[in-house]
């Protein structure tokens, strides 16, 4: 049971990393990046491709760099001159976005799949309750928490951090009181897509590598998003966890229809509290 | 009032025995199976063009309503569940109540989330099909035993470009014509109101999450006809028809042919197809190239054809009074 429960933490700390830059990306543009699961796709092969030449640690540096860089690029270009239209224009543009990376990626490094070896130093196993646990889902775990730990200091701490969280509840009106917030969107974006490479590259031990690897995590990063309240960071936090055991005792229990647990979870909280389980900005 | 249930039905009827004569005019094969492929995305893009006509919403997951409607029938069919004609209202109808019951969870949220939301259904389905394998052999694909007659049509009839393109163009102007008389009955300005400004109409005293759920919910049912037409048509159904290139390339549709108009969507499927065909040697990188077109007609060419169409037309009446 602790083995389930740990590879539950496992899927929902990688679910949370990837979830929480869709939230810090919707509360500055109020857009939805539809493109972000390729975005842990495109880290999860840059990863790959760096780590084959230099190393594991090498790849995770740069894969979170690159993507980091990526999604600055997609502000300046993409989020920035869409700002003033319908929230429906930025959409449709990501979700283009999202079937050309596939194909760019798909011709890159082909359709089969790819595997990752996890760090030598985090390759072994430690003995959990009679079963043999690898330590790399352990570091996975570890990972998570302090993206968590880091980025709820940085926004309650920091001052940029205040100006993220009044954005999240406010932009116009954050705006009118003397705030950038071009230059926070383009930190805020580039933040969310870093993270999504770093999501990319330290589950791309855990999963093989395919083109469509990010389509699974992209469907339930949306649904942690909006049952934890679209824009709220502690609900995506809480949802993450939440779905990451599900999901984990679906794959266990019911492997063919594991993809239906979270929506069916979804539903039940949007029926129960329709802004979902926390405010934005919280 | 009256003029309308004469004059539309009249229009519809005209350009019904114009697209039914159209094979025998034509009886190039290739231009035929071409056409068959338009008529049958456009039904689709009419789908998700209506969505976003009436509620303002944009759909990224029709894909899963077409995908729905086509693997009921592979799978109905397959099974000897039930009698065919059972099975093709049962292929429409299943993806409109999962429609409406969805939408009456998933409305009370932001458009942004909704979306987000209708992407989540699709891929959910999608996984569903491709990892339960005992259900339809996962990406293997599954045939349908169609039996020799259905309707009381051959089933020949439904296989051969020639008389698919008549029955599909029919299906179209049926589609076109229903949708042309619901937006200008009362429910039609309900709903048009309710996506100007939902909080006035529900002041007003209208309730308006199930109006705009049983939109969503005649939106699905078309794309759950395109999806049956597919698979009585290929008799082959693989988990693709789930997957979000095709929810992407109706978007494209629905967005080069425009939403304002009912049949903008449907235009936009024949222009796409045209365009496909151009492509030709291109088709490996084909999800690219619908990405790609979906980013540029976006920003370009917001109104999309009908729109454009509709314009010049205005601007050439002004001219001519």
């Amino acid at each position: 049971m602790l083995i389930q429960i740990l590879n539950g933490l496992v899927y929902g700390g990688l679910l949370y990393v990837l979830a929480v830059g869709l939230v810090l990306i919707f509360g500055l543009r109020r857009v939805v990046n539809f493109a972000h699961g390729s975005l842990y796709m495109v880290g999860a092969y840059v990863g790959y491709t760096v780590a084959a030449i230099a190393g594991f640690w090498a790849g995770l540096v740069v894969s979170v760099l690159v993507l980091t860089v990526i999604g600055a690029i997609l502000d300046r270009f993409v989020f920035r001159p869409l700002q003033d239209e319908d929230p429906i224009v930025t959409m449709l543009v990501t979700f283009g976005l999202l079937l050309v990376l596939e194909d760019v990626v798909r011709t890159i490094w082909g359709k089969d799949f790819l595997t990752l070896q996890p760090p030598p130093a985090l390759s072994g196993v430690v003995l959990l309750s009679g079963t043999n646990f690898p330590v790399y889902r352990l570091a996975v775990i570890g990972v998570a928490v302090m993206v968590a730990v880091g980025l709820s200091l940085w926004l309650r701490l920091s001052r940029i951090g205040l100006y993220v969280r009044a954005s999240s509840v406010d932009p116009l009106t954050t705006g009118m009181q003397g705030v950038d917030t071009e230059r926070l969107s383009a930190t805020v974006v580039a933040i969310g897509a870093g993270l999504a490479g770093l999501s990319g590259t330290i589950s791309a031990p855990l999963v093989a590598l395919s083109p469509s690897m990010g389509g699974y995590i992209l469907i339930d990063s949306f649904v942690v998003v909006v049952t934890g309240g679209l824009g709220s960071f502690t609900g995506a936090f809480i949802a993450a966890m939440l779905i990451g055991q599900l999901h984990n005792l679906g794959v266990v229990f019911v492997p063919g229809a594991a993809s239906m647990i979270p929506l069916v979870l979804m539903v039940m909280v949007l029926i129960w509290r329709p802004g979902g389980l926390i405010k934005a900005g919280a | 009032m009256s003029g309308k249930f004469v004059r539309l039905p009249a229009i519809f009827l005209a350009l019904a025995v114009v697209g039914a004569l159209l094979p025998n005019l034509l009886g190039s094969a290739l231009v035929l199976t071409l056409l068959t492929q338009a008529v049958l995305s456009a039904i689709l893009a009419t789908g998700v063009g209506f969505l976003v006509r009436q509620n303002g919403l944009v759909s990224f997951g029709h894909a899963g309503f077409f995908g729905i409607g086509a693997y009921v029938v592979a799978l109905c069919s397959t099974y000897h569940v039930m009698p065919i004609e059972a099975a093709l209202l049962l292929a429409i109808l299943a993806p409109a109540v999962l429609a409406l019951l969805l939408g009456a969870a998933m409305l009370r949220l932001a458009g942004v989330a909704f979306s987000m939301l209708t992407l989540a259904v699709a891929q959910a389905f999608y996984e569903l099909v491709l990892r339960w394998r005992g259900l339809a052999n996962g990406d293997d694909g599954i045939a349908a035993q169609l039996p020799p007659r259905i309707l009381g049509l051959d089933l020949g009839l439904f296989q051969q470009p020639g008389s698919m393109f008549t029955i599909c163009w029919i299906a179209l102007m049926l589609v076109l014509l229903g949708l042309s008389l619901l937006i200008t009955s009362h429910f039609g300005t309900l709903t048009m109101a309710i996506r100007e400004n939902e909080e006035r109409a529900r002041f007003i005293g209208y309730q308006t999450i199930v109006p705009r759920a049983v939109i969503y919910a005649i939106s699905a049912a078309i794309a759950a006809l395109a999806g049956v037409l597919f698979a009585l048509y290929n008799g082959f159904v693989t988990p693709d028809v789930l997957y979000w290139s095709l929810s992407g390339e109706a978007l494209v549709m629905a967005v080069i042919g425009g939403t304002r108009a009912v049949w903008g969507p449907a235009l936009g499927a024949l222009i796409f197809f045209l365009f496909k065909n151009a492509a030709g040697d291109l088709t490996e990188h084909w999800p690219a190239i619908i990405g790609g077109t979906l980013i540029v007609v976006t920003v370009l060419l917001p109104r999309g054809a009908s729109g454009t169409i509709s314009m010049l037309l205005e601007r050439l009446g002004v001219r001519a009074s």
